[in-house]
């Protein structure tokens, strides 16, 4: 018999490949190849490099994270529970020995790994272009700073859509709220109020860590290590609140077949 | 009460409607059929003792323990759920090894019991397709392998011979009969009950939510009898099935109601049954599928269920 750990792995196992199956695989691998097309139509206007360089970043900031990683782990991370709940295939984890935390950290955890197969291609490959377009060498230190940021945005945002599928049936509606309202919404009010989203903390961490360029521009109030703290603890809370959630929820399909 | 599954005034609502209505029913050792109509509650029971749903009211354990909540007690029992929906992109093998890994079992031992389980169910040759392409009857098979690879100590079986073919559900009844008297304690349901029938006489009726009858099946058996019986086949070449049937005495008469299918009315379901499997294999005909309508068990049901008010 195997413990805990081999138990939790399985199940992340299970989830990472399922995640990685079929044609919304090949949908999410098409969508995180965008803004790397969009880099290399710019390159194809022959722009002086460092136009080309700030145009990579911005779209880091503008689209990559807020809403091509954003759209990626609501796919992914809703569909651990949720898509399984309404195809009944749930049923098949949740009948066993394994305790369901158990359950719900490996999911979160092979939806991580697999929506990064997605994210830090949308955030690295812009750059690549962008090198090979224009010419452009970026430092080590700003290549860096975005694969952290896609790391902490898939952490961040695939915890809260893993709660989403579990605490809601119309969890795609609400995520979708959630990235394109509240997400884009709240950054542009005053005083504090932006410091509610997850992007915040993600343009933050960027400002702080690629302090000339593009996004310099962008609130930094927050020192890049304050950023990740919370991020870390976006995702390590709503994981626990899923955890307690999938406790005391229904996973048989709301049907009146009985 | 002390059943392997103890079942006192269970009630389950799914919004207004009721799945459960104060259920109450002892499952003893060994196997028992829980028969019903479609929408009698028997899934809606299976669900609540897979611990997806959670009663509303009422007291349900299974092995002793709540139905409802985590445990390592879980691991004693084995579900085989009525959908046909997997996991369709991993291989039968694949499919029933990782659910192992999940219960806890090593790797190797996990893929020992595996192939076990498979061969158990005649799927070696098909374990490593994946199970997308899996037929009806391959999909039940394979679900039940998953159900009974950690040697739990109680089996459920949710419609397990729903859509399989003739000679599938002779050897699916044969792997529980095998199974029954290896001393697992199984409950099977069906809304068929010449096939619990012949897998044993301990019988739970359920209609609207509630056990109507337990155990009498002599009683049960004489009043479904005096009501024809609607037999569904799929097959491929149904005029030539038609015919073969046809010439039995105990069908009264064959209808084409699509392509592909063929409705027959027989006085004599169990001679049917019986019967059927040894007709394809001699006669080399071609059938997919056999479903038993519901319309002649409804109207027995009904007079149960109002008997009882």
């Amino acid at each position: 018999m195997t413990g805990a750990l081999g138990r939790l792995g399985t199940v992340a196992w299970l989830s990472f490949r399922g995640s990685l199956q079929g044609l919304r695989a090949v949908g999410l691998a098409a969508f995180a190849l965008m803004p790397a097309l969009i880099v290399a139509a710019i390159a194809t206007a022959h722009p002086s490099p460092a136009v080309l360089a700030d145009a990579a970043l911005d779209l880091l900031a503008l689209l990559v994270l807020p809403i091509v990683a954003m759209v990626i782990l609501l796919v992914l991370a809703v569909g651990q529970f949720r898509t399984e709940i309404d195809a009944e295939t749930l049923v098949y984890l949740s009948d066993r020995s394994v305790d369901r935390p158990t359950l719900v950290v490996g999911k979160y955890l092979g939806a991580v790994v697999a929506a990064l197969a997605f994210v830090l291609p949308a955030a690295l490959l812009p750059l690549a272009v962008a090198n090979i377009g224009g010419g452009t060498i970026y430092a080590a230190n700003v290549i860096e700073a975005v694969a952290a940021s896609a790391v902490l945005a898939t952490l961040a945002y695939a915890g809260v859509f893993l709660f989403l599928g579990l605490a809601t049936r119309s969890a795609l509606l609400v995520g979708l709220l959630f990235g394109f309202l509240w997400e884009e919404l709240l950054p542009l009010l005053p005083g504090d109020v932006p410091r509610f989203t997850v992007i915040f903390y993600l343009r933050s961490f960027l400002s702080d860590n690629v302090p000339n360029g593009p996004l310099a521009g962008y609130p930094g109030a927050i020192a890049a290590g304050s950023s990740v703290v919370v991020l870390v603890l976006v995702a390590l809370v709503f994981v626990a609140v899923a955890s307690v959630a999938f406790r005391y929820l229904e996973t048989a399909p709301e049907k009146e077949t009985a | 009460m002390t059943g392997v599954v103890d079942a006192e005034t269970v009630t389950k609502r799914y919004g207004e409607v009721l799945g459960l209505n104060g259920f109450s029913a002892t499952f003893g050792a060994g196997i028992t059929g829980l028969v019903g109509p479609n929408g009698a509650g028997k899934s809606t029971l299976f669900r609540l003792l897979a611990g997806q749903l959670k009663p509303d009211a009422g007291r349900l354990t299974l092995l002793g323990h709540p139905s409802w909540g985590p445990g390592e007690f879980r691991r004693r029992v084995g579900y085989c759920p009525e959908s046909p929906a997997l996991f369709d992109w991993m291989t039968g093998n694949d499919f029933v090894t990782t659910l192992l890994r999940v219960d806890g079992f090593s790797r190797s031992e996990a893929a020992e019991r595996s192939a076990r389980a498979v061969a158990e169910v005649d799927l070696t040759q098909d374990g490593n397709r994946r199970l997308r392409v899996y037929s009806k009857g391959m999909r039940q098979r394979v679900k039940i392998a998953q159900c009974i690879a950690h040697d739990p100590e109680l089996i459920l079986l949710d419609e397990p011979l729903n859509g399989v073919d003739p000679v599938g559900r002779a050897s699916l009844s044969a792997l529980m009969r095998r199974l029954g008297s290896a001393g697992r304690q199984i409950i099977v349901s069906s809304h068929v009950l010449y096939e619990v029938e012949r897998l044993t006489d301990q019988i739970v009726m359920i209609a609207n939510g509630q056990a109507i009858a337990q155990g009498d099946l002599h009683r049960i058996r004489d009043l479904i009898d005096s009501h024809p019986h609607v037999i569904d086949l799929e097959s491929a070449d149904p005029r030539a099935l038609g015919r073969a049937l046809g010439a039995w005495d105990h069908v009264v008469s064959i209808e084409f109601p699509e392509p592909g299918r063929l409705r027959v009315l027989t006085r004599s379901p169990d001679t049917f049954y019986a019967a059927l499997p040894e007709l394809v294999l001699t006669e080399g005909l071609s059938v997919r599928a056999v479903r038993s309508a519901d319309d002649n068990l409804d109207a027995v049901f009904r007079y149960l269920a109002e008997g009882r008010r």
